[in-house]
């Protein structure tokens, strides 16, 4: 089962001076189990093409299907689709509006219709994915808690409807390294141990080349790459002159490389260039 | 769907009426108004008309624009219209049962319709015509040749309203989509649920409202920021030969408007 995209195009505001080509011909593919990265410049097109995805926005032409429903036809039920495919979207504690974090995240499994028992097993569940404690946030203002907080809250409003993609834009912004760390580690999490296909947005070339499977690179509304994101990163060149970058990592061994050590470019964690640099660096010496 | 709202919208174009001075336009509305509610006979709605249309055509902007802008008013104009046409005394043209239609009735909604209609396509003509910041110069300076006490104030208000209605416009949108990706329904269900469907959206629309608001004072503050007095422009308002000419034209539109009214 899987999302696909053919030949999505999609403009802003068309026969008007302000007409906006914001999505060019997108042919692409989510598949179950998948950890995407999506990386673009400011106004490349990566949130209108996120809003394809549940059907937020409909696409100008083309077409889009969900686990095979057509969602560009008419008369489609969006509510089933909006709880299969989760979004959750940048800052989304600004989304918040319930008087205690339980009922905020209850809302999504209100509107899809479930009964009271299962909404609290819902609610719980989620605040569970996100390390939120049941018992102690519950019945807390979501007004009330810090950024990082806050925003975990609506990121379990997403999860509680239980949806099999969840889709993130840029969901570390604004945060403090180590909130950053705890929801990238969370989404990881969720990844790994209840299978949930994640597509994420982000201008962290470091984070998306640690965790994602697979990276799409859009420009223009185009996508430019859909790959590995070793592979991605390799192209260096092309990707600086769309305004992205490579990962840190890959950075430093590229300087090495030009003082002269021979090590390999492709990498993409710390751990891995700590083991490149100790064995090319101890290399000599075991030959000699 | 919220995209639609046109007052306070800039088109940039290159016509003489874009390049007039604020003040001249603030004044012609005025003047406009003027002639428009002296009108009261057919051949001073025809000069109405004529004279609206005129004004579109050299404006250069689409009429389809203008005609989005009147659409959300339709249910005034249709109350208008049918309390006019069904409440007015006169000579009788139709009935049937207490519902009677009367020949001063119809012409009268008719002309009221038409007074609705003319007096927002002006006004959003000029909105549509004059950047918000030229605006608010050329209402500064037209109440402050009111001798209006606090007129920087009030401009200054006015601009900022302005400035974030595409704002509030685009944060309303985010949010609602937010809220639909949550499963809410803004479009379906009777008055109470629709209501009550509102909440998710206006809660965190006022509390980001609220945000933006300290924000931008602080942000003003930060540079030095104390009102009007002694404040000086980098661009100062100057009127051409096209403003006197549009003042001649103003002029005449009332002075005929006037004699329509009287004479004929």
């Amino acid at each position: 089962m899987s999302i696909i995209l053919e030949d999505v195009m999609f403009t802003y505001q068309p026969n008007s001076p302000y007409e906006y080509k914001a999505l060019k011909r997108i042919n692409l593919e989510v598949n179950e189990g998948d950890f995407i990265g999506l990386i673009g410049h400011t106004g490349s097109g990566k949130s209108t093409l996120i809003q394809q995805f549940n059907g937020l926005l409909k696409p100008t032409s083309g077409k889009i299907s969900v686990d095979g429903i057509d969602i560009t036809a008419k008369g489609i039920k969006l509510k089933e689709i909006r709880q299969k495919v989760g979004m959750v979207f940048q800052y989304p504690e600004h989304q918040l509006f319930e008087e205690t974090v339980f009922e905020d995240i209850a809302f999504g499994p209100k509107n899809m219709g479930i009964v009271q028992e299962g909404i609290t097993k819902r609610v719980k569940k989620a605040m569970a994915m996100v390390s939120l404690e049941y018992e102690r946030y519950k019945e807390q203002s979501p007004f009330v808690l810090s950024g990082g907080e806050k925003r975990r809250v609506a990121i379990a409003g997403v999860l509680a409807m239980e949806p099999k993609y969840l889709i993130l834009d840029e969901p570390t912004a604004g945060l403090d390294p180590r909130g950053r760390d705890e929801i990238l580690a969370q989404i990881e999490r969720l990844h790994r141990n209840e299978g949930i296909t994640v597509v994420l947005v982000s201008h962290s070339m470091d984070d998306v080349a640690r965790l994602a499977g697979r990276l799409i690179v859009i420009n223009h509304g185009e996508i430019i790459y859909n790959d590995t994101p070793r592979k991605v990163f390799m192209e260096s060149q092309t990707l600086q002159n769309i305004g992205l970058d490579i990962p840190t990592v890959g950075k430093l061994m590229l300087s090495l490389k030009d003082k002269g050590w021979p090590v390999r470019t492709d990498l993409l964690t710390i751990e891995e260039a700590k083991e490149e640099i100790l064995k090319v660096v101890r290399g000599p010496v075991k030959n000699a | 769907m919220l995209k639609d709202i046109t007052i306070g919208q800039y088109v940039p174009g290159e016509s003489s009426i874009h390049n007039m001075d604020p003040r001249t336009k603030i004044i012609s509305v005025v003047l406009f108004m003027v002639g428009l509610f002296m009108a009261n006979s057919l051949y001073g709605y025809v000069l109405v008309t004529l004279f609206t249309i005129a004004i579109i055509l050299i404006s250069q902007i689409p009429p389809l624009m203008l005609i989005k802008g009147i659409r959300p008013l339709w249910i005034i104009l249709v109350l208008t219209l049918g309390l006019h046409i069904f409440m007015t005394e006169g000579q009788i043209i139709w009935q049937w049962g207490f519902l009677k239609i009367t020949y001063e009735g119809l012409r009268q909604g008719v002309f009221m319709a038409l007074r609705l209609v003319y007096l927002v396509t002006i006004t959003s003509l000029l909105t549509l015509t004059t950047t918000p910041i030229l605006l608010t110069d050329g209402i500064e300076s037209v109440l402050k040749a009111l001798f209006i006490p606090v007129a920087h104030e009030l401009a200054m208000m006015m601009t900022i309203a302005l400035r974030f209605i595409p704002t509030l416009i685009e944060e309303t949108e985010k949010i609602m989509k937010a809220q639909m990706a949550r499963g809410a329904d803004f479009e379906s269900g009777g008055l109470i649920a629709r209501a009550k469907s509102l909440i998710p959206l206006l809660v965190p629309l006022f509390l980001s409202s609220f945000r933006r608001a300290d924000e931008l004072a602080m942000a003003m503050e930060a540079r030095c920021y104390r009102g009007g007095e002694n404040r000086t422009r980098m661009k100062q308002l100057k009127m051409y030969g096209r403003d006197y000419f549009a003042f001649i034209v103003m002029f005449t539109f009332v002075g005929i408007s006037f004699f329509f009214r009287n004479g004929v």
